[in-house]
């Protein structure tokens, strides 16, 4: 799905991503990964699979956008270090050509070492001229924010006494909040308002809820 | 002389028949089962028959653990404790009783490792603590008796399924050792004691008390029904009617169902009886435990007019001065209800007296079935819990934490349980996978670490996992909790911490009988200051709302059944006779031959009601059932609520019932089969599956202190309900739920029951243009289930196709 921020194109993708065309970015956020080996390496029998199946998945999106660039909007690995990095590593070589930069989020804590790594950097927010990327939300007084943190969630109502609650984009006019990208992570539900755009994601497809 | 002569004799008492049966019982070297009820010196029939085994076999080891008492409340142990011990005193009997529950400091336990006791009176759970500490086969090793007190509430719990398993572990330790539990008459006492004794070796018993007492039931009614309301379940409206009972009575307990109706009920009559201040206090689970326990203690003296109490209050030590019990809205069993009544008339000669007050017009009915269900004893059964995968795999780590446990022995000991007498090599295979592996084959990433195999002996090595384990054992699985406590003062109990999350400083609610508005949350501590404003908020606990069981159901279809034939009404059904004259002239009064089914439409949408007067849980289950058996022709959702009469089946498309009735919607054929069809698009088992995520430790809430270390090890059980579904559907703790909406959410065989009647019954559809009497409740119900075979497309695009023409 197409919008338009700032006289820029973005496209919403339904694997809760967002691409920007003229500098070839990918912009993702909270992938929380490890977070399966971290609960397991302390005795939590949570299946290891679902760890592979979010790799899985951003690998497709490399190869589906070819992107130049990506931005992690924070909370990239769940906790502490385990092994599950070495994934991630493994991932970074297999794309040598392109950045990746991370924004520090609060659950990023591995030690400065671990990012010590070619093609990767480390910081806590990046800016251009009309842009900014930030874990958490924020306000900025020129500044278009992008942002994670939130995993935004909307509740949809209806006839029927019937509920659904979807993970969702969340743009208002100075910022956008992604969906969390990874499948271990639970949706925060938002209150909406009639200024902003929700775009829902779910099955694979993105609607914009009007 | 005997021991239990020499004190009666001292204390001027004469002993009960059961008291005397019961230590001739143990005696002879037999275990068994006591039947009695609370009060009447049921705890000396059995610590007599113990003491006395003590006196005649001395044994050199005579300062090592002699009997085991497991209570299921605090409360109650700490009665038990002072009463046994002044036994000892009296008698000179070297013989020291501890107590040691979950209130007990690290010092007394530390304590309790070193000194030498006789008896320990501890809960299930603290039992298994031990279990979880090293040297616990050395303190068992001159263990000669176990006591299961009120094994009837713990019987129907998962509480129960610990025991077992404790019970198997050491008589695997000590064969001949001997248990007897403590037991209020349950509909199903054979099977109890079956499930208590089953692996003992030798003679069993059941000694009964026969000492029921004799009760008088009074429903307090509307002076005019028209005026009663149709919903609801507060009951406030009848407050007035109790003043004169209350003033008229030396002691009075009222009971309420919910701890946030006994912060209302106890508002309320202090606003509209003021000078009941200072003679009426509250009493439930949340308030803090000092509190209670003087509550308890001016109950005893006899200080207080009236308390107002939940379950709270349900068991323990007999109130003297009580007289009079009331009974704040449906008290969902006859057996509850007859317990409850049991608390009053205590002094000699005296009767109890109980007072039903129904909360909304229909519940007038349970008066009327009430009464016949008492005079007649249906006392409902307990149904036991079986493979409990999740209390098992607690259970194995406890033992890993401690000694370590050898597969073959753990696996010949589990099987003599009730429990889990059915579990496969296979599955017990799986549960050591689970806890070694993490239920799956290591990958190269893979560094899961819980329990490891070392010399044969399954052990945990990681001293932070075995901490964990330690806090988190135990089945009764709570939300996160807060402690509420005054700015500089003292605690006041507990709340939510999801209620406490939304207020903020300022915001001003009612807690502990008392407005109070919030400071500021400290960690897991909520600070609050005493507040002059009035109308603060009501707290919410979460709470599993209690069915109405089928004694009862069938009860009250027989008081209708019994009006609609125009019998003799009593009291109750007289004074209803206007709104089943209004039921009867705007849709239909049902009797016993019929089956009644409302269609309305509304602005919400398409309602059914469906009245088969069975329970709610039975309701829940019917309702899906219905749902599924629907959904086959049409995909559709509904969105389901159901009361303890009926239930709805709401919807935004409309259903052509009449047609689907003549397709046999209602036939008791394939009524197992389609109910675990439905079960996977309800959400009955991922509920369940929060408390099997929590016991079997996937899930655990954080505990003061320890929330930063903690938190990125949080995940909710929804979570780990999807992950294994998508990735593992034979985890057996997932199948676990499933099984457990079967056996208890559906009840599957009163289910089918239900169906059976429905069968001889004939299906009366009526069109009312707005709500009955009997609908209303169930419509106005906030708390609903849904049922969906719709794909998840369809359904956003329906929903937003009504939220955007908005």
């Amino acid at each position: 799905m197409q919008i338009r921020i700032r006289e820029t194109d973005f496209t919403l993708l339904a694997e809760k991503a967002l691409w920007r065309p003229d500098t070839a970015q990918l912009i993702i956020a909270d992938i929380h990964l490890g977070k399966a080996s971290h609960f397991r390496k302390a005795g939590i029998s949570i299946p290891a699979d679902s760890v592979l199946e979010d790799m899985r998945r951003l690998d497709h999106l490399m190869k589906t956008q070819q992107p130049k660039e990506v931005i992690l909007l924070g909370d990239l690995f769940h906790s502490s270090y385990n092994r599950e990095w070495h994934l991630f590593e493994a991932f970074l070589e297999s794309f040598p050509d392109v950045r990746f930069i991370l924004i520090k989020g609060n659950h990023d804590i591995l030690k400065k070492h671990r990012y010590e790594l070619p093609n990767f950097s480390v910081t806590d927010t990046l800016e251009d001229e009309q842009f900014l990327y930030s874990h958490e939300p924020l306000e900025h007084a020129t500044k278009f924010v992008f942002s994670g943190h939130v995993h935004p969630g909307v509740t949809l109502s209806g006839k029927g006494r019937q509920h659904l609650s979807l993970p969702c984009f969340h743009v208002s006019s100075n910022q956008a909040v992604l969906p969390a990208f990874g499948k271990l992570t639970g949706l925060y539900i938002l209150d909406r308002n009639e200024r902003d755009s929700y775009y829902l994601v779910y099955n694979g497809m993105i609607r914009e809820l009007r | 002389m005997s021991l239990a002569k020499t004190w009666f004799t001292q204390k001027g008492w004469k002993p009960h028949k059961f008291q005397k049966e019961t230590w001739a019982a143990i005696k002879a070297g037999k275990s068994g089962l006591l039947n009695a009820p609370t009060g009447f010196g049921k705890t000396f029939a059995i610590w007599f028959g113990v003491i006395q085994h003590f006196h005649d076999h001395p044994k050199p080891e005579r300062h090592q653990l002699h009997c085991l008492y497991i209570s299921p409340l605090r409360a109650l142990s700490k009665e038990i404790f002072l009463a046994t011990n002044r036994v000892s005193r009296d008698l000179g009997l070297p013989y020291s009783v501890e107590l040691r529950t979950g209130d007990s400091s690290m010092k007394d336990r530390t304590r309790q490792k070193k000194d030498k006791h006789q008896a320990l009176i501890t809960t299930p759970e603290s039992m298994h603590l031990m279990l979880a500490t090293k040297g616990y086969k050395e303190q068992f090793s001159n263990l000669e008796f176990v006591i299961i007190d009120e094994w009837h509430e713990l019987l129907g719990s998962k509480r129960g399924v610990q025991i077992e398993l404790a019970l198997a572990h050491l008589k695997a330790m000590k064969p001949d050792l001997k248990v007897w539990g403590i037991s209020a008459t349950i509909g199903n006492m054979e099977q109890a004691k079956e499930i208590l004794l089953g692996s003992v070796s030798g003679h069993t018993e059941i000694i009964k008390a026969n000492l029921e007492k004799k009760i008088t039931i009074n429903t307090v009614l509307p002076d005019e029904i028209e005026k009663f309301p149709w919903g609801g379940h507060l009951g406030l409206k009848l407050l007035p009617k109790l003043v004169p009972i209350i003033e008229e009575s030396r002691s009075t307990l009222l009971f309420t169902n919910m701890r946030s109706q006994a912060e209302t009920w106890y508002q309320q009559l202090l606003e509209q009886v003021p000078d009941l201040a200072g003679r009426i206090a509250l009493h439930h689970s949340s308030i803090d435990f000092e509190t209670r326990k003087w509550v308890e203690e001016q109950l005893h003296s006899g200080d207080l007019k009236i308390v107002v109490c939940t379950s709270s209050l349900d068991l323990g030590v007999d109130f003297r001065p009580v007289d009079t019990i009331i009974q704040v809205g449906s008290a969902k069993g006859v057996a509850r209800f007859i317990q409850r009544a049991g608390r009053s008339g205590h002094s000699p000669g005296e009767q109890s007296r109980i007072y039903f007050v129904p909360t909304n017009s229909l519940e007038i009915m349970e008066g009327s079935a009430l009464k016949d269900a008492v005079k007649h004893q249906l006392i409902e059964s307990r149904i036991p819990y079986v493979r409990s995968f999740d209390v098992l795999i607690q259970f194995m780590v406890t033992l890993g934490v401690s000694e370590g446990f050898a597969s073959e022995n753990l696996y010949r000991e589990i099987k003599t349980t009730h429990a889990f007498q059915s579990v496969t090599p296979d599955e017990w295979q799986w549960c050591l996978d689970f806890i070694t592996r993490g239920g799956q084959s290591l990958g190269a990433y893979d560094e899961f670490h819980k329990v490891v195999l070392e010399d044969g002996l399954y052990k945990v090595t990681s001293r932070s996992i075995a901490a964990r384990h330690r806090m988190n054992i135990g089945t009764i699985v709570g939300t996160s909790m807060m402690n509420v406590k005054v700015l500089g003062g003292k605690n006041l109990g507990t709340i939510e911490e999801a209620f406490i999350s939304r207020l903020r400083p300022g915001n001003v609610f009612w807690f502990a009988g008392r407005n109070l508005a919030l400071h500021s949350v400290k960690e897991m501590t909520a600070i609050v200051r005493a507040s002059k404003e009035k109308n603060g908020i009501i707290p919410s606990w979460l709470g599993g709302k209690m069915p109405l069981s089928s004694q009862l159901s069938a009860s009250i279809r027989k008081a209708l059944t019994h009006y609609k034939e125009g019998g003799k009404p009593d009291a109750e059904l007289k004074k209803l006779k206007p709104l089943f004259d209004l039921q009867q002239e705007v849709s239909h009064l049902p009797g016993n031959d019929e089956l009644l089914i409302e269609k309305l439409k509304t602005r919400e949408g398409y309602h059914l009601f469906i009245y088969p007067f069975d329970g709610r849980l039975v309701h829940e289950g019917m309702a899906t059932i219905l749902s599924y058996r629907i959904g086959l022709l049409t995909p559709v959702t509904f969105s389901i609520s159901m009361n303890d009469y009926g239930f709805e089946l709401l919807s935004d498309q409309d259903i052509n019932i009449e047609d689907l009735i003549d397709n046999n919607l209602f036939s008791d054929e394939f009524v197992y089969e389609d109910a675990v069809r439905s079960i996977n698009s309800s959400q009955m088992a991922q509920r369940r599956f929060r408390d099997i995520a929590s016991i079997a430790g996937l899930v655990f809430t954080g505990y003061p202190g320890q929330e930063k270390k903690t938190r990125h090890l949080q995940a909710s059980s929804q979570l780990f309900f999807k992950v294994f579904e998508d990735n593992e559907e034979n985890n057996l703790l997932l199948l676990q739920a499933y099984d457990e909406v079967i056996n208890f959410e559906l009840e599957i065989s009163r289910q089918q029951a239900a169906f059976r009647r429905i069968g001889t019954q004939r299906i009366v559809v009526t069109y009312p243009t707005k709500p009955t009497p009997f609908c209303f409740a169930i419509m106005v119900a906030r708390f609903r289930e849904v049922y969906s075979n719709e794909p998840i497309e369809v359904r956003v695009e329906k929903l937003l196709k009504q939220i955007e023409k908005k």
